[in-house]
């Protein structure tokens, strides 16, 4: 027997049976190693959270968010609203800086994304500066130029919704914008060709092709908005506008919890949720949306508009709105020595950083608990989210379109319904002693982004054509090989961007950690939100900007790394 | 396998039997059999979707198939009945892709190199391999350059270059000239062909161009949904496509279904409507529908006042090339006929055509 080395002889197998296919050994190793670890992560919370609910002669337990209508409703209308808002926000702007002569185009569109890199914590701890009732800095204006009567309350259920609205506005941007360009600019000229006017082919043509983006996008912020706690806690909660998220919480803040009733309300979320994506699935269902087709594809860009400079003055306003006034209220908060009714008494002081950095006992523990979740998190995402996208688009094995779909899970799972399964379960398993421990913290998190990293993923991989790899296993790689030499290289640039991406996420996420925390493993986010309901407003300003000053700065610094290592 | 086996294959490097491949529920390739001698180029030539490719690429190890059997150079690299699969990278051979499949993140020297580099070789012999393919292939002035900064006809050249530069027993090459312009594929095919001669390469082609095919196989396997229609050399390809499947892929326009007579001398005798009647120089032998085949160069056309042949109404007329195409309607017949242009006919004249016996042949449906 001449070099047959793998043979393996199977008794069993005649001439007519069926062949299971044998060379694949480690994409089927990677598939198996893959499938285990994203059912460990997505299947004991989701399965605790409505067993238990269900369970242990919880009925009781699961009517209460019926007992609370108004909760319920305050919910539903958040996520509406905050959707609505966010979907028409975001796809307006993808419109409008998807044209030609758009001044400042390249700059805006990079600006528009920036409240991604923030936390909607800390945007609604800067509007609440901004626009709190008779003292925030804006009715300070407005009383001092004579507009007396004038009063805007940003702490309110109006505010927010603004402020979830302006934080997730990106979101349908990016996936709007992105389906925009996939457009063969082919089908719009054939339109304008068979005579329609542009009006008529942005309506019959880019808008219907803009659709699954505009769902998917409508999802994913209304699963956002209704998961989201810290908006409504820092808004909301003072104002009497409470929602689910913040009824959990308020819930296990009792002592002692009522653990019942909270995960009650969590399995309504995850309800509605569910409910969501699957009608999702069912509207999309078998329409193929495929637009960009062969070799000679040309992006489709829109001429150049006679309302341009407006279109990137409501840009210019988005920003404002987002960005720069919030942080601009964060830097003066940190910055006053008292709050006043009178703003020539303040002064400036430094007062305020010096006391979270080098006094709050707290700060450093958490910065480092949150870096080391931030890297940890977006390290395991992103390979994990490379070998399901990888085993899912290249290889034909049976049950891989199931892993996909169990990886998209948590998409449709708020984190803080996440939280609560991962706290029956952790504290049910007592041999695995991660209860307590920033080990529950980073599964939590590595299980609720890791649909970005699939996402990432799959979307360079379909950017690589199948050949390059076959073309290394031809010319002699190993499977191992031909992913070192040609798929990770290749890939690299887009895995990086999206891992610093998973990176600033991971360590602004609020609504699952304020579950999983302890003293011991507390994190930046949590300590914020700590330090905002028991301590000097000021200093929370103070912590949430050094906090994102930091954030920037790893960030920059990484980024210009990447591109020196580019180009040398 | 035994080493008895292996001499009975004699000068054969590829063989494959049996083979059957699966897309889902879907049969790609069914129960194929196929050899490549040494130093002979076999040509997979079908339409798109009669598994060509799909064969290339279970012989190569990227698709499993389902059943059969493949050895390469006297090695069992896949047998279905005793669970052999070897993988890609343990077969060795070489492929030309259709997209290239050029590494853009490595220059054309590592490119070429990467063969070497899998299996752990490096140093001067490597050097000097690269060298002496990029030259074969013109495009040594270019080895230090990145990969992305090429044309598609150099992409071309490098991934030819880089098949042939580990002297690989069996070049696979999956519609290499498919992606270039009319001109520069002329071009690579002739240099292709050139350099099979020269390094006595053994390979496997697929195409769709019968023209490719003619020009540079030693063999040519018809493929028609997953199985051979028809095996041999080129010649015999097309001046005797064994079924009407191959003679409309050869380029054979006048087909028509009809009667068959013994005439005079043996040769049978085609009857079709309307009375033609046309001598052929072969039997077919097959029972079923038959049909009667002829190409548009063997038409003669003449004017109606000569005599002769059978009557017909020209009834369109084309310049192709250095030919004109005529099409005459001959009762319900309309035969198409390729010849030089100048014979002072015009559209809607009558017209009297014939075809020469030897030019005639039968085929089965």
């Amino acid at each position: 027997m001449i070099g047959t080395a793998a043979t393996v002889r199977r008794s069993d197998v005649g001439a007519f049976r069926l062949l299971r296919p044998r060379w694949p050994s480690p994409e089927r190793a990677l598939f198996i190693a893959a499938a285990f670890a994203v059912t460990l992560l997505v299947a004991p919370p989701l399965v605790a959270v409505v067993a238990t609910s269900i369970g242990q002669g919880a009925a009781a337990a699961l009517l209460t968010p019926l007992h609370q209508p108004a909760i319920l409703l305050n919910t539903l209308v958040l996520g509406l609203a905050a959707t609505t808002g966010a979907v028409t926000i975001g796809g307006g702007l993808a419109l409008m800086l998807g044209g030609n002569g758009v001044p400042g185009r390249g700059l805006l569109e990079r600006l528009v994304i920036v409240p991604l890199y923030l936390t909607p914590l800390l945007t609604a701890i800067g509007w609440s500066w901004i626009g709190s009732p008779r003292s925030g800095l804006l009715n300070l204006f407005l009383h001092g130029v004579g507009l007396t009567e004038v009063d805007v309350n940003m702490v309110s259920a109006g505010g927010v919704v603004a402020v979830s609205i302006l934080s997730y506005a990106p979101l349908p941007f990016l996936l709007i914008s992105d389906a925009l360009r996939g457009i063969d600019a082919a089908m719009i000229e054939a339109a304008r060709v068979h005579g329609a006017s542009r009006r008529f082919a942005l309506r019959r043509i880019v808008l219907p092709l803009l659709l699954p983006a505009a769902l998917a996008s409508s999802l994913l912020v209304f699963v956002q908005a209704i998961g989201m706690f810290s908006v409504p806690a820092v808004l909301g909660m003072p104002s009497g506008f409470n929602v689910a998220t913040t009824e959990i919480f308020r819930l296990l803040e009792n002592y002692p919890p009522r653990i019942g009733e909270a995960t009650a309300w969590g399995l309504y979320l995850l309800a509605v949720t569910a409910a969501l994506t699957f009608a999702q699935s069912v509207l999309l269902g078998r329409r193929s949306f495929a637009t960009i087709t062969g070799k000679s594809f040309r992006p489709h860009v829109p001429g150049r508009s006679k309302a341009r400079h407006l279109y990137a003055a409501a840009a210019w306003l988005y920003v404002l709105l987002a960005t720069v006034l919030p942080l601009l209220a964060l830097l003066w908060a940190a910055s006053i020595d008292f709050v006043t009714a009178d703003p020539r008494l303040m002064r400036l002081t430094a007062r305020h950083f010096a006391f979270v950095l080098f006094q709050y006992p707290k700060t450093w523990l958490a910065a480092g608990n949150s870096a080391l979740l931030g890297v940890a998190t977006a390290t395991l995402v992103t390979l994990l989210g490379l070998a399901v996208s990888w085993v899912v688009i290249r290889t034909r094995l049976r049950g891989r379109t199931s892993l996909d779909q169990l990886s998209m899970v948590p998409l449709s799972m708020p984190a803080m319904v996440f939280a609560l399964g991962l706290l029956w379960v952790y504290v049910a398993i007592p041999f695995l002693p991660i209860y307590g421990t920033i080990g529950i913290l980073l599964v939590a998190y590595v299980t609720h982004y890791l649909p970005f990293g699939v996402r990432a993923a799959a979307g360079a991989i379909r950017q690589l054509h199948p050949e390059l790899e076959e073309a290394a296993r031809v010319a002699g790689a190993s499977w191992l090989q031909s992913m070192r030499w040609i798929t990770m290289p290749l890939l690299r640039p887009a895995l990086f961007a999206s891992w610093i991406l998973l990176f600033v996420m991971a360590l602004h996420e609020v609504s699952a950690s304020i579950l999983l925390y302890t003293s011991s493993s507390t994190v930046l986010s949590v300590t914020t939100f700590d330090l905002w309901e028991n301590g000097n407003p000021s200093d929370v300003a103070a912590l949430g900007f050094a906090q994102l000053a930091a954030t920037f700065v790893i960030v920059g610094f990484l980024l210009r790394a990447r591109r020196r290592a580019v180009l040398a | 396998m035994t080493a008895h086996a292996t001499r009975e294959e004699g000068d054969s490097i590829v063989a494959v039997e049996g083979l059957a491949v699966w897309h889902g529920p879907v049969p790609a390739v069914r129960s194929l059999d196929l050899t490549v001698r040494r130093s002979e180029i076999l040509t997979l030539l079908g339409p798109s979707g009669c598994g060509k490719t799909t064969t290339l690429r279970a012989i190569a190890g990227l698709e499993a198939p389902r059943g059969g059997r493949i050895a390469i150079d006297g090695r069992t690299v896949f047998d279905a009945g005793r669970g052999v699969n070897l993988p890609p990278e343990k077969r060795g051979l070489s492929m030309v892709f259709q997209s290239y499949a050029i590494w853009p993140h490595l220059t054309v020297f590592e490119n070429v190199a990467f063969g070497f580099r899998a299996r752990g070789i490096g140093g001067d012999r490597v050097r000097e391999a690269v060298r002496r393919s990029l030259a074969l292939v013109g495009l040594d002035a270019l080895a230090e350059r990145p990969a992305t900064r090429l044309s598609g006809g150099q992409q071309q050249r490098v991934a030819l270059a880089r098949a042939i530069a580990c002297d690989p027993g069996v070049i696979l090459l999956d519609e290499p000239l498919s992606n270039l312009d009319a001109q520069l594929r002329l071009a690579m095919r002739a240099e292709l062909k050139e350099l099979q001669r020269k390094l006595s390469l053994t390979a496997i082609y697929v195409t769709h161009d019968q023209e490719e095919a003619l020009v540079l196989s030693d063999r040519i396997l018809v493929m028609r949904q997953g199985e051979v229609e028809q095996a041999g050399a080129p010649a015999e390809i097309r001046e005797a496509p064994a079924s009407r499947f191959v003679a409309e892929f050869m380029g054979v326009r006048n087909i028509f279904p009809c009667m068959v007579a013994g005439g005079q001398g043996g040769r049978p005798v085609a009857m079709l409507t309307g009375g033609v009647r046309l001598e052929t120089r072969a039997a077919a032998t097959s029972t079923g529908p038959t049909f009667v085949c002829f190409r548009p160069t063997s038409v003669r056309l003449f004017a109606a006042a000569n005599g002769g042949g059978y009557p017909g109404t020209l009834v369109r007329r084309a310049l192709l090339g250095d030919l004109m195409q005529s099409v005459v309607r001959s009762g319900e017949l309309e035969i198409c006929a390729h010849h030089f242009p100048g014979d002072g006919l015009s559209e809607g004249d009558s017209v009297r055509w014939s075809v020469a016996p030897d030019a005639c042949f039968l085929v089965r449906a």
